[in-house]
């Protein structure tokens, strides 16, 4: 299981500071959603606490050529958030014996908290990567 | 594009000072990011953006515990008990030179590690990153 909260402003900050950062940490699909929200630095807060949340649930931070969007948050036609692997995640997570993700978020009060649930097909592989230096 | 280690520091300080919100004082070479400054990863990364428009060197968020790390094994780097290692602290005393490496030994956790890299550490860093290194 992984947790992640992270705050609207400084998000919002994040990004209008950093030019051309969105293209580096959320897909196409992913900004295309948040941008038909009026909300959208809420939303994609969201998305972006839910990916660090994804990426400790694995018990590991973001790794060597591996981007943030190899973690992609789609919606279902209902709205419910669904987790996307692509690339060295999803390389990672099929090797380590990932058998589901699951993901909730919400926002409220300028705060995104997401947590992520994943199941393995068994308790072993995943464990080696335990300590990696990543920071919270 | 090679640039000098002072150009390194002021770049990396320049950086911090902005996406923190700090002044200049607090994020001066010994100043750890996590522990005194408060950097969470969002932090890293708007430092590391910054880093890359000031000098063009693009340092991602995983390869800060690559470059600590030193290309060691996580099963090398530390012990069964997720305490760094001694092969683990030489590699640690390379890139920290700041570190005391007889006072961790056996009670430095793996996961503790990204806590005592200092504003110099990235500067450092991004210095060899200009020249070329890893």
């Amino acid at each position: 299981m992984g947790i992640d909260v992270v705050g609207v402003r400084r998000m919002a900050r994040l990004l209008e500071e950093n030019h051309g950062i969105e293209d580096t940490l959320f897909t196409p699909g992913e900004q295309e959603y948040c941008r038909g929200k009026r909300r959208y630095v809420d939303h994609i807060t969201a998305r972006f606490a839910a990916k660090e949340a994804v990426l400790k649930a694995f018990g590991t931070g973001i790794g060597q050529r591996m981007r943030w969007t190899d973690v992609e948050v789609a919606n279902t036609s209902s709205g419910r958030p669904v987790v996307r692997l692509h690339g060295e995640v999803a390389a990672w997570a099929e090797s380590h014996g990932l058998a589901d993700v699951d993901v909730t978020l919400t926002h409220s009060a300028g705060i995104a908290v997401a947590h992520a649930l994943t199941v393995w097909a068994d308790d072993g592989p995943r464990r080696e990567s335990e300590h990696a230096l990543s920071p919270d | 594009m090679a640039i000098s280690e002072t150009e390194a520091f002021t770049a990396v300080q320049e950086a911090v000072v902005g996406a923190l919100g700090v002044d200049e004082d607090e994020a001066g070479p010994d100043a750890t990011l996590m522990d005194d400054l408060g950097a969470e990863s969002i932090d890293l990364l708007d430092i590391l953006f910054r880093i890359e428009r000031s000098t063009g060197i693009k340092i991602q968020a995983a390869d800060l515990s690559t470059y600590i790390q030193g290309g060691i094994p996580d099963d090398e780097f530390a012990d069964g008990n997720e305490m760094i290692s001694e092969k683990g602290l030489e590699q640690l005393k390379k890139v920290m030179p700041q570190i005391d490496p007889d006072a961790l030994r056996g009670n430095l956790e793996a996961e503790k590690v990204i806590s005592l890299f200092t504003v110099q550490n990235l500067a450092d860093m991004v210095a060899q990153r200009s020249n070329g290194g890893a």
